[in-house]
């Protein structure tokens, strides 16, 4: 269960927390802080620039893979483990 | 279900199990969202078995144009909107035909076994206002625009298009090959999802999060939170 201790309507920010699985690359900086009220898309552009890739398959915990156009607080309220966001990913091989 | 040693497949039974749950989730918490309804599969004559067949069907489905975020809007046949952020088509001088400047798109969708791959299958098909059938690449035009790259250029996720199993049209689908590899990784960390009955009823919510985002359906967190922490 996530641990909210500000009240809902303050902007907060996030603590993502990425996780590299199957045959990603473990990234040097894999935790950061997001405002709360930016979308999915963020992180998810954030790792296609961090891996050098332009298809990243990303999910979270419950066996969910996020829309991006998902609010980063609505996913920590609903998902978050001690205070973080965890992500991970893999890459979904390209073609050749 | 043992999700450590889990090879990301279903068997029919469990599918039809799942698609039960995934119709009643989508109800209670995608309400505004028009129902994905069974549909029971049509008798073949001279097939030994007669299991439980049939396959979770959305149909006439009107995506409009995505807007510069991500996504399509999913309604029924309404007026369509009168301002969208995409460019025009370009006009096409030799046959004017009508003055409207957007041409809306009616979809179905179809979620059917695969008993080859034994994993779930999309299969679409798109048409006019006047009932043609849609090209694919009149198709990627109307999916999200982060879309047709990761079609392009991902193995998991690309369009075939072949005989729909059930109808003798051709129909498009999301290729299966990748699927139970993805399928087995969004389950890896969940060894609480281990208990089997819990694992089938969200095998299509979880399956649907993947492959909705490529044609810009949206699962909302509702779906997924419904079950019991």
């Amino acid at each position: 269960m996530a641990s909210v201790t500000e009240s809902p309507s303050s902007v907060r920010k996030v603590i993502v927390q990425l996780k590299a699985t199957a045959d990603a690359p473990i990234l040097k900086q894999n935790k950061f802080k997001i405002p709360g009220t930016d979308k999915f898309a963020k992180v998810i552009d954030f790792l296609r620039r961090q891996l050098h890739r332009e298809t990243v398959f990303v999910y979270i915990n419950s066996a969910f893979s996020p829309n991006p156009d998902e609010l980063v607080i609505d996913l920590f309220n609903n998902f978050g483990v001690d205070g973080k966001l965890l992500v991970n990913y893999a890459c979904s091989m390209a073609w050749g | 279900m043992d999700v450590s040693s889990w090879d990301g497949t279903l068997s029919l039974n469990e599918f039809s199990l799942a698609a039960q749950a995934f119709e009643e989730k989508w109800k209670i918490s995608n309400s505004a969202s028009p129902p994905w309804l069974w549909v029971n599969a049509p008798i073949r004559p001279f097939v030994a078995s007669q299991k439980v067949d049939g396959f979770l069907s959305m149909e006439n489905i009107c995506l409009l144009r995505p807007s510069e975020d991500n996504g399509a809007e999913v309604s029924r046949l309404e007026e369509e909107k009168t301002s969208l952020s995409e460019k025009e088509e370009a006009i096409d001088d030799a046959t004017l035909v009508h003055s409207n400047h957007h041409e809306v798109h009616y979809y179905d969708f179809h979620i059917v076994y695969s008993a080859s791959y034994r994993v779930p299958v999309l299969y679409f098909r798109g048409y006019d206002s006047d009932g043609l059938p849609l090209q694919l690449n009149e198709i990627e035009k109307d999916l999200p625009a982060c879309s047709a790259k990761v079609l392009l250029e991902s193995k998991w996720t690309f369009i075939t298009q072949e005989e729909h199993p059930y109808f003798n049209r051709p129909w498009y689908k999301l290729h299966p090959c990748g699927t139970s590899e993805w399928m087995k990784l969004l389950f890896l960390d969940e060894a609480v999802l281990a208990e089997s009955k819990v694992a089938i009823e969200l095998h299509l919510v979880s399956w649907f999060s993947v492959v909705g985002q490529v044609i810009g359906l949206r699962v909302p967190i509702e779906m997924v939170n419904g079950r019991i922490n």
